[in-house]
């Protein structure tokens, strides 16, 4: 569906009412999107969607993924989200996972950064540089 | 030992192994070359993205949700939903004098299967202009060996000099005489062991052309003996728009380290109306807002900005230089296009080239009333000046006078001379392809045109005589020619000697 500029821009401002610090406030969007679909606007179709998308994006902006091969222990767990949250600040989701094909270490991807101390992403290197 | 395996030990343990911080995104529509990607957060305009199996990508368009990039190589391969990484790195291509005599595509990879290329520099693909206070005013002549450019359009080193014209009426031609004219001169030089000489190095970059095309020049190059001076840089018709794109930046990027290790280049962009058509498809398919014949806005600053990359550097910045000779191809003579008005307003003048003059077998059909070289005079040798100072002037009031006279009116015996002394200068000026004349010759046979050594010679018989004449002067009066290319001036000693000469020539002449 082709979302029409007047939408976006209209979706992207309903997203800034929702931030609250920076960060994106669950009760508000609720509401938001309540009324919204109550008073169905022009174009409220495009606009909903558009603001779906910018929050997932928030989302996943805000979305810490570990990736380790073996289970972490709960002391390790709770040094990685002290450090991270040292970095990227308060109210990021953290989910542990395994990932047996990383053979060893650990890779922690938030939003967009990616840090990989995995054996597997130094193999990869290394067989680049060859 | 105990202590030294604990000191050790220690060391060890507190070395960590550093994580570095990737950007990486995700692939989300991938087609015509261009990849929509979302994620990059720290993606920087025109930087390299990695797509993984030595594919890489040029970061075009920054996006509020995600960032629009071009694919350089192959892009079939790439899927959606693969994550691809920034590099912090800029788009670069080797330089140096390792790329003359190589074939090479607009990354810089040969092409010509001669093996790798060895040069240990790169340059950046963009590379934002040389500046007001490193520039110094053209005052060094390029030698074209086409007479009718070095006489009345002369061009500087330097200068931006566009060559205009339809299809098939001798552009390339002109800029493949003028590489092979530095060939000679350079030739000449090396085998004299002269260092003074300045050596012009020359670039081919061929845009959107036919594979045969490009192999026919750098055929006709190898003959000629111009491939060691030379390097052609290729984005054929057949290799993707975005590498077309990118390929004249290529090309001005090997030209500038020239440039900037003191020395002197000459860039061929054929053609540049090739070059905005592969810009505007790229640009479409990017989404960017389309404006007058469809081409994006920044049309004009694609190719200012690559034009001004060509200038000459002061004394105090190595005194290098790069001259530009872009290539436009208009359509039925149409200069008022949007793309050839644009690029007239950019260059510093322009060779006019014409269909009905080139069938009427005036060659090079250059339109002297329509070509202009805005600066190129102030890098003229003397004596060019002192001979064809008025030529632009004479034939342009031949054209006249030559209008004038088809009505058949009975005309005075001085404008009968006009015309007929016209006629044989038009003559003067034909030249065949690929045959550059020495300036020195230049200088003789138009000296001898405009002292009226030609006018009793039938105008169909000009062409004869002055072949003749460039032959009895080459090899017999080698020792003049020699002078006048020594001192660039005629002097009144030498414009004796030359009479003398050319004199001695017309008594045995039939």
């Amino acid at each position: 569906m082709k979302i029409s500029k007047q939408a976006r821009r209209e979706a992207k401002q309903v997203f800034r009412i929702c931030l609250a610090n920076g960060t994106l406030d669950p009760n508000r969007v609720r509401q938001v999107v309540q009324h919204i679909i109550v008073q169905k606007p022009r174009g409220y179709v495009g606009i909903l969607s558009h603001f779906e998308r910018l929050v997932i994006l928030e989302e996943h902006r805000r979305t810490a993924k570990v990736e380790s091969a073996v289970p972490l222990s709960p002391e390790l767990q709770s040094t990685v989200q002290n450090s991270l949250e040292r970095v990227y600040g308060n109210g990021l989701n953290i989910s542990f996972s395994q990932n047996p094909s990383l053979i060893g270490g650990m890779r922690i991807q938030v939003g967009s950064d990616v840090y990989d101390g995995s054996v597997q992403a130094r193999l990869n290197a290394l067989q680049e540089s060859f | 030992m105990s202590t030294l395996l604990q000191e050790i030990e220690a060391q060890i343990a507190g070395v960590k192994t550093s994580v570095a911080k990737q950007n990486v995104g995700t692939v989300r529509e991938i087609g015509d070359g261009v990849a929509k990607i979302e994620g990059l957060t720290d993606v920087m305009l025109n930087e390299m993205i990695d797509f993984g199996n030595g594919i890489i990508g040029l970061a075009l368009n920054l996006e509020e949700t995600e960032v629009g990039a071009i694919i350089l190589g192959d892009y079939t391969s790439i899927k959606e939903g693969q994550e691809v990484r920034t590099t912090g790195k800029l788009l670069q291509v080797p330089v140096g004098k390792g790329l003359l005599g190589r074939v090479v595509n607009s990354l810089g990879q040969p092409v010509d299967g001669k093996g790798p290329i060895k040069s240990d520099v790169s340059y950046p693909v963009e590379k934002i202009a040389p500046g007001i206070i490193k520039r110094k005013s053209v005052n060094q002549p390029v030698q074209t060996g086409i007479m009718a450019v070095d006489a009345m359009i002369p061009i500087g080193r330097g200068q931006r000099e566009l060559i205009i014209g339809d299809r098939s009426t001798g552009k390339t031609t002109l800029g493949v005489d003028a590489m092979i004219n530095q060939a000679r001169i350079n030739q000449a030089a090396d085998a004299a062991g002269d260092k003074d000489t300045r050596r012009l190095y020359n670039i081919y970059v061929a845009i959107g052309q036919k594979q045969s095309n490009v192999a026919r020049v750098v055929s006709v190059l190898e003959e000629a003996g111009a491939m060691p001076y030379t390097i052609v840089v290729v984005a054929s018709a057949s290799d993707s728009a975005t590498n077309q794109y990118l390929a004249p930046f290529a090309g001005a990027a090997m030209g500038e380290w020239f440039m900037d290790n003191g020395m002197d280049a000459l860039i061929i962009f054929d053609d540049l109306s090739k070059h905005a058509t592969a810009y505007r498809q790229v640009s479409l398919v990017l989404k960017r807002p389309s404006g007058r014949e469809a081409y994006p806005g920044d049309v004009f600053y694609l190719h200012s900005r690559l034009l001004e990359r060509s200038a000459r550097l002061g004394e105090k910045y190595g005194n290098g230089s790069l001259t530009a000779l872009p290539i436009i191809e208009t359509q039925l003579g149409d200069v008022s296009a949007y793309i050839p008005t644009n690029v007239i307003s950019i260059t510093d003048g322009q060779i006019y080239l014409e269909t009905d003059l080139f069938y009427q077998g005036i060659r090079p059909a250059i339109s002297v009333g329509l070509s202009v070289s805005r600066v190129g005079s102030a890098a003229q040798i003397k004596a060019m000046k002192q001979v064809a100072g008025r030529v632009k002037l004479e034939l342009a009031q031949f054209r006249e006078l030559a209008a004038f006279a088809q009505f058949g009116s009975d005309l005075d015996a001085k404008t009968q001379a006009q015309i007929e002394r016209g006629k044989r200068i038009v003559e003067i000026f034909k030249q065949s392809q690929y045959k550059p004349i020495p300036i020195e010759v230049q200088v003789a046979v138009l000296w001898a045109g405009q002292n009226g050594y030609f006018d009793d010679i039938p105008v169909d018989r000009v062409k004869h005589a002055q072949a003749k004449m460039t032959d009895y002067l080459t090899n017999r009066k080698t020792d003049l020619m020699a002078k006048i290319a020594k001192e660039k001036a005629l002097s009144d000693a030498l414009t004796a000697d030359l009479k003398a000469a050319v004199t001695e020539f017309k008594q045995t002449y039939k």
